[in-house]
This record gives C-alpha cells, structure tokens and sequence, in this order.
C-alpha cells in the first residue's frame, strides 16, 4: 500500500468517526464495557484456579489405620510411602495425639468427649504431604490399597468444589462473553452501516473510475478495527486501575489469600483485550460489508 | 474497441432489454446511442461498463472480454472508460479540484502526476479559475464540465456518456458537446446515450438507433430519426 493511500485511509477513518459521532461513542462504549466484562472474569478465572491450585497444592493425606495393625507393619508401611515418587513429609500420628488434637480442636466443648468415657475411638493415622498438587490423587489411591489402611482421606471435596466454581465461572463467563460480543459486533457493523450509507455516493464513484474493491474496503474496515481499539484500550485502563484496587484492598484485609501478582498479569490482560476488541471491530465491519457494499 | 456479438439480455421478471445485438465500434469513433427511455439505452450502456452481464453473446470492451472476465479484473477495465452521468454525480464536499483528483487519488496514481493532469483537464473543461469552488457554487453546465474533467484525468480510451446533457439548457448542452468534440478529437472513442435530437441531428455522426432492445437502424453520419 502507498503511503498516500495509507494517509488518504487515515483521513477517511477520522472523518467518518466524527461524521457519526453518536454512533461512535455508543460502539466505543459497547467494546468497552464488554471487555471490561470480559477482563473481570479472566481475573476472577485466573484467581480462583490460581486458589484452588494453591490449596491442592497444601493439601494433606490423612491415612487412616486399622486398629490393631502390628508396630512393624506400621513402620514398613511408612517406609513404603516414603519410597513412592513426590512425597515430601510423612508423620506419624497416634490414636492418642489424635485425641488431644480433638480436645483442643473442641475447645470449651471439650466436655463431649467425656460421654465416650476412657476409651477412644480414633484410628492412629498419618499425615502426608506431596510435592506436586496433581500427584495427591494417585498417591492417595496407592496407598489406599495397602494392608492395613482403613481409608485414605484429602480436601479432595474442597478442591473439587472449587475446579467446579472455576468451571461454572468459566462457562458462565464464556456464555456472557458470547453474548457481549455478539451484541459489540451488531453495534459496530451498525456504525460501519452508517459511514456505508453515508458514502454511498463516493462508493459508487470510485467504482466507476476503477477503484479495487479492497481499496474501497480498507477504510470501513479500519473504522472497524479503530472502534474496537479504542474501546480496548478504555476497558484496558479501566481494568487496570480495578484490579490494582482489588489487590490493594485484599492485601490490607486478606492478606494470605493468594492473589495473581498484577505485572505481568495486567500486561498480558491488556493485550488480549486490545487484540480481542480489534478483532471484534474487524468482524463487525466485516460483515456490514458483506451485507451493504455491494463491490 | 467495442464489439457486441449477439449480445441479448433478459431480466428476471422476463423484460427483454437487448435482443441478438451486433455492434462493432472502432478507435476513435464518436457514436450516438438513441432510442425512447426502456428501449435498451441503459443496458447496452450498462454492459459495456459491467455492471450488468447479458444473458448470452460475447462483448469485448477495450481489449476485456466482459463475459468471461474475473471479478478482480473490473476496475482495470473500468480504468480505461470514463463515466458521465446525466446527474453529475459530483462530490458535494470536496472542491472542483478534490472532485476530478479523486479519480486518481482512488487508482492510486502517484502523486507528483495529480497536479499537472488535474490542471490539465480542468483547462480542457475551461473550470481551472474554479478550481477551488464547491459543486454547489456551480451551474450545471459547470458541474458537468467538471464531471467531464473527472471521466478523463485518468486518460481513458473510451468515453462513455449517459444523458449528459438531459439536465441542461440547449445552450449549455453545446458548450458539453464541444469539449466532446475535442476529446473525440485527441484519439478518444466516445458513446453517448441522448434523448436530445437537435445534438444528433446537427452533429452528423454515427448514429445507432435501439427499440425494443433491437438495434434498428446503425449509420455512419445519421440523425435522430424520430420526434424525441
């Protein structure tokens, strides 16, 4: 492309942007909105898996044993777990100790557990840790199938039910998403409509003296690409002053939860909304083009 | 330079708008193209620019063959022909000058050639005083003269005009078909549509003469023929 024609494009771009101010600032305002939208809930997602990964990662093992089980088998058994790939602690706690942790758990209830007299039901356990989250369910299942393991238990419920959150945001968020863009896309290729329709005249004029067809369409498709820019880059901003908010609040409140770190989170957020709000500004005017100029 | 062969064209709703035409036009002629409105004027003139395909025959315009012809390919051959229109067709908003540079600036024609042809054609069409006013501050005969001055900036090889003087006062319309005949002069084929029978009458040129999508009548130095 020639420069001159580039600026001639540039021009024709600006003009129609002020030519349909109103339209403008409504396509403007719908990009922005909606990947603002769609910006809270990468972040949401992103956190929240960031979370669960975190907890899954801290999560323990609890193995409990059966009653009566032998000394030496207990020590063999421990020494089993240890040998099994991405185990980092083992601990060994006894029926007793298990008793106290309850007491002291119970804390002014502890009164309930005079009702069970001298006895105690609690299986001696052991508490295991794992180096890598995604290895917590098979060593939880290997080691269910030893002897003398009664069951094997770990925030498998917790976990779960925030994959499931995560899952429902994210299908939730996509679903949302969808309908944003389709209604970003329906506003643009409105816009796009107008300058058409506004320049129809011209359209046909530079048909005639034999402008290619990508000449007359470059500079709606740019109008395209322009407003959703702009809006991109309205809710990049905005998005980022959210979250550096956010994290400030969450860090002087909670300050152990575990908040993706802003940079370079943010920068890779503002790309994907800057990229997503131009090519949804591409597909809106791609398809008034198809629909309105007939080349 | 523009050769029809059986050319026919039927509408959808069955309306025959050219019926088996044979045309042959060679370099430099300068042909009227008459007939009452609805006898086929526009279509044969819409055919030889492609906007319009016929239903059968062969045209070949400028060296393009428009039947078989890529989509892609049309502005090269629209390139070559000048357009002029009965309503002008200016743009409102730009100047003369923005008006006839237009034809260039969208061909993409390099900068440094805009000046020189623009003024150049604005001399042909005797507007280059005006060359800053809008259409609105023309008369019509003025805005057809800077019509005229866009249709052939690019140099075309053939002129191709539709009524142009349909919109204009007999004294005007001579002023219009004296730049024609100067263009004409210069090597330009033209064809022009007209209603305006004391145009073809006294201009003694090749006259072809459509009714009912049939060409009935094609002379060498012919005149209109029938009341207008």
């Amino acid at each position: 492309m020639k420069l001159r024609t580039a600026e001639y494009f540039i021009t024709e771009v600006a003009h129609s942007l002020k030519r349909n101010n109103w339209m403008s600032i409504a396509s403007i305002g719908t990009v922005a909105v909606s990947l603002f939208v769609f910006g809270v809930f990468m972040i949401l997602v992103v956190n929240v898996n960031r979370m669960a990964d975190m907890l899954e990662s801290q999560v323990q093992i609890s193995v409990y044993l059966e009653d009566g089980v032998k000394t030496a088998d207990k020590d063999a058994l421990e020494a089993d777990i240890r040998k099994m790939q991405g185990i980092e602690s083992v601990k060994y706690v006894d029926k007793d100790e298990a008793k106290a942790r309850l007491s002291e758990r119970l804390g002014d209830q502890k009164y309930l557990l005079d009702a069970l007299g001298g006895q105690n039901p609690l299986p001696d356990s052991f508490e295991i840790t794992v180096t890598e989250p995604s290895l917590v369910e098979t060593a939880a299942q290997a080691i269910s199938r030893y002897d003398g393991v009664e069951s094997v238990k770990y925030g498998q419920d917790v976990v779960q039910h925030l994959f499931d959150i995560t899952r429902l945001m994210r299908i939730f968020g996509v679903a949302l998403m969808l309908l944003l863009a389709g209604a970003t896309i329906f506003i643009i290729s409105n816009t796009i409509r107008l300058t058409v329709f506004a320049r129809r005249k011209e359209i046909a004029i530079m048909k005639y003296v034999g402008a290619t067809d990508w000449f007359i369409r470059w500079p709606f498709l740019l109008e395209g690409v322009v407003l959703g820019c702009i809006g991109g880059v309205l809710a990049a901003l905005a998005l980022r002053s959210f979250y550096a908010a956010m994290a400030a609040k969450i860090y002087s409140t909670l300050a152990f939860f575990p908040l993706m770190p802003q940079y370079p989170f943010m920068h890779i957020a503002t790309v994907c909304i800057l990229l997503s709000g131009m090519v949804i500004g591409a597909i809106g005017s791609t398809i008034s083009l198809k629909r309105f100029l007939k080349v | 330079m523009i050769h029809m062969k059986d050319v026919s064209k039927v509408y959808e709703n069955g309306t025959v708008a050219l019926d088996h035409v044979n045309v042959d036009i060679k370099k430099g002629e300068f042909v009227f193209v008459v007939g009452a409105s609805g006898a086929g004027k526009s279509t044969f003139i819409k055919m030889l620019l492609r906007e319009e395909l016929p239903t059968s025959g062969d045209i070949v315009v400028n060296g393009f063959d428009i039947v078989h012809m890529k989509h892609e390919a049309v502005p090269y051959l629209r390139r070559g022909l000048g357009v002029i229109f009965q309503d002008y067709r200016l743009l409102p908003d730009k100047t003369v000058f923005e008006n006839v540079a237009f034809a260039m600036q969208v061909i993409e024609a390099p900068r440094r050639l805009m000046q020189r042809s623009v003024n150049a054609v604005l001399d042909i069409v005797g507007l280059r005083e005006k060359y800053k006013d809008f259409p609105s501050q023309l008369s019509g005969g003025e805005q057809q003269r800077v019509a005229i001055a866009r249709a052939i900036v690019n140099d075309p090889a053939i002129v191709i005009a539709d009524e142009p003087t349909g919109n204009l006062d007999p004294e005007t319309s001579w002023g219009i078909m004296d730049i024609f005949q100067r263009i004409n002069q210069s090597g330009t084929t033209i064809v022009m549509a007209t209603h305006d029978k004391t145009i073809v009458d006294t201009m003694q040129r090749r006259v072809i003469a459509i009714e009912n999508g049939s060409i009935v009548r094609d002379e060498a130095q012919g005149v209109y023929g029938y009341e207008a």
